[in-house]
């Protein structure tokens, strides 16, 4: 059975922005589908029309098996969410939050203190369990906000963006338990996120999101085993180099595709390793020598720039980003 | 989830809510006394002679728990944005519960407020002199008068909350009883009014919750002013309430 499923999914804010352009997703029970994405690519907008927070305009969806349009609020029930934004009220206690909420789920008064304890416990909070919200750090608040989302025990559970500003340990954390839930319980999860770490090290499935379209979409695996090759990455000392280099390694022998990024070009190819020595000599010949070269086996970032013409990170050198990335050699 | 349950469960947030922020809670008291004892001391010595009202004590006690009640429900809108523009507002809306639930549970929670502190409103003008004509019953009466005033009013902020998202537009709600109150009868009865003024208290609804309150304080039972402020009172909730499901009807179906 399908957990979401979208056909021609359009969200329009009056005429000139197309936010969401008729967009088609079919995900899996139990999976852990990544929705990646640059900010303004339409990835909220998604995850809020999926939720029922927004109408769209045009399409369909279906999520944990009910119409978003015909039955909200039993999506309502059936889902379970955390925004980008911490929704939280500050004046209660983090116990009386997770308590409330599951009652305005419909548990029953000891049903859902139970739950909530245990949902405490779990991202590390009954120590600030009973203190007021305003004094929690921002890490807290954000794993305090990933238990809402869990308190009633959802099938379907949508994080949009949800390890965005924690530290790399509460975000491992998360993580952890995103897998245990999905692993242990066979929850679905839809993750909106901007980190590729995440993307890569999570998801089943990632659909790459630009500017309102799906343009890409399979497993990390898959969608980096399509590039089927090497990635050259070579950044120029400016845009003009960059662009000769791009039309001068066109017309290099084997090459698949050239992507150009402003001052950077990214060349994939089989076999690079052996191709390096002769791009270096073309590129001279051609008068745009390369500040820095590099060879790696393809990330997420390479299949995000080859699908979208961009980074990611709008901006950020692909030579300087790839290391962290892995793979380079 | 039971809409019932739900608007239960919000109304007691928001109560819990108040009990954390008590200065809030003591200013809404403060100036209700404060406008209360200055007015009697000003007015008080001479209203008999002058309008003909022995005791005015009483005659300003509506006005004071009308006021405080004013006060008190001008706060759900301000909380409501509150809560809009932390994601609070959200994060309820994401929940099975009717959505109508969440705005009725401030509201509910503001005419309870406003009803403990009209009962507070009335110990102390007793305690400083004033009687009341219809004694306990009428008490009773005076507050589900106000109940149901503090319910009507407030839906005037959260409409306005709902509707912009904004603290600064949702506390102008208060602004729109004061000239209500003061083309009412609230400091001398309407009969002496100039005739121009006279006409708009005529046509003013808080004229007639007014006079139906101030009558059990100073005269007794008489059902048709009491009639009259209870379809004022029907007919303000009336405006505010379609006005509130409006605004969240445009809030939640963006």
């Amino acid at each position: 059975m399908l957990a979401i499923e979208t056909t021609g999914l359009t969200k329009h804010f009056g005429p000139d922005i197309r936010a969401v352009d008729g967009i088609d997703l079919r995900v899996e029970e139990g999976e852990i589908f990544g929705f990646l994405g640059q900010n303004g690519s339409g990835k909220t907008t998604t995850v809020r029309m999926l939720t029922t927070l927004l109408r769209p305009t045009a399409g369909t969806a279906r999520v944990a098996g009910v119409d978003v349009l015909a039955n909200p609020g039993e999506v309502r029930r059936r889902v379970g969410v955390a925004l980008q934004e911490v929704g939280l009220d500050e004046l209660q206690t983090g116990r009386e939050l997770l308590t409330l909420q599951g009652r305005l789920f419909g548990l029953a008064p000891r049903e859902a203190k139970e739950r909530a304890a245990r949902l405490l416990e779990v991202v590390t909070l009954t120590e600030a369990a009973d203190r007021p919200i305003r004094g929690y750090s921002g890490g807290m608040k954000r794993r305090l906000d990933l238990a809402c989302a869990l308190v009633h025990g959802p099938r379907v559970v949508f994080l949009d963006e949800p390890t965005t500003g924690l530290d790399p340990i509460t975000r491992e954390a998360v993580w952890q338990y995103v897998r245990e839930l999905n692993r242990e319980q066979g929850v679905t999860f839809f993750l909106t996120t901007q980190y590729l770490e995440e993307a890569d090290r999570l998801a089943d499935t990632v659909a790459i999101m630009d500017r309102g379209r799906v343009v890409a979409e399979g497993s990390p695996a898959a969608l980096k085993a399509a590039i089927g090759s090497d990635v050259v990455t070579l950044a120029f000392a400016g845009e003009g180099e960059a662009a000769r280099a791009a039309a001068a390694l066109e017309r290099f022998e084997g090459v698949q595709r050239v992507v150009r990024a402003e001052a950077e070009v990214a060349v994939y190819l089989p076999n690079g390793a052996t191709a390096v020595a002769a791009i270096v000599r073309l590129l001279d010949d051609a008068g745009a020598p390369a500040e820095s070269l590099m060879l790696k086996h393809p990330t997420l970032d390479d299949v995000f720039l080859r699908a979208t013409g961009h980074h990611l990170e709008e901006g950020a050198p692909a030579a300087a980003a790839a290391p962290g990335r892995g793979g380079s050699r | 989830m039971n809409g019932l349950v739900a608007t239960w469960l919000l109304t007691l947030r928001a109560l819990r809510e108040s009990v954390r922020q008590p200065a809030n809670e003591a200013a809404n008291a403060f100036i209700p006394l404060f406008f209360y004892v200055v007015t009697v001391g000003a007015v008080g010595s001479v209203a008999r002679e002058a309008f003909g009202v022995a005791d005015y004590k009483g005659f300003q006690l509506p006005v004071a728990v009308l006021q405080g009640a004013a006060g008190v429900a001008s706060g759900a809108g301000l909380a409501l944005t509150l809560d809009i523009q932390s994601g609070y507002f959200e994060k309820l809306a994401l929940t099975s519960t009717p959505r109508l639930a969440i705005v009725l549970g401030r509201m509910l929670a503001d005419a309870v407020k406003a009803v403990i502190l009209g009962a507070g409103i009335v110990v102390l003008a007793v305690l400083y002199g004033s009687g009341f004509a219809t004694g306990a019953a009428g008490v009773v009466v005076l507050l589900g008068a106000t109940f149901g005033f503090a319910l009507a009013y407030s839906g005037i902020g959260v409409a306005i909350a709902l509707r912009t998202g904004s603290p600064q537009a949702a506390q102008a709600g208060f602004i729109i009883f004061f000239p209500l109150l003061f083309l009412a009868p609230t400091f001398a009865p309407v009969e002496v009014f100039a005739p121009w003024l006279e006409a708009v208290a005529r046509v003013n609804p808080v004229t007639y919750i007014l006079v139906g309150m101030r009558t059990l304080v100073t005269e007794g039972w008489d059902a048709a002013a009491l009639a009259r402020g209870g379809i004022a009172v029907l007919a303000v909730g009336a405006v505010t309430l379609t006005l509130t499901l409006l605004a969240l009807r445009s809030r939640v179906r963006q």
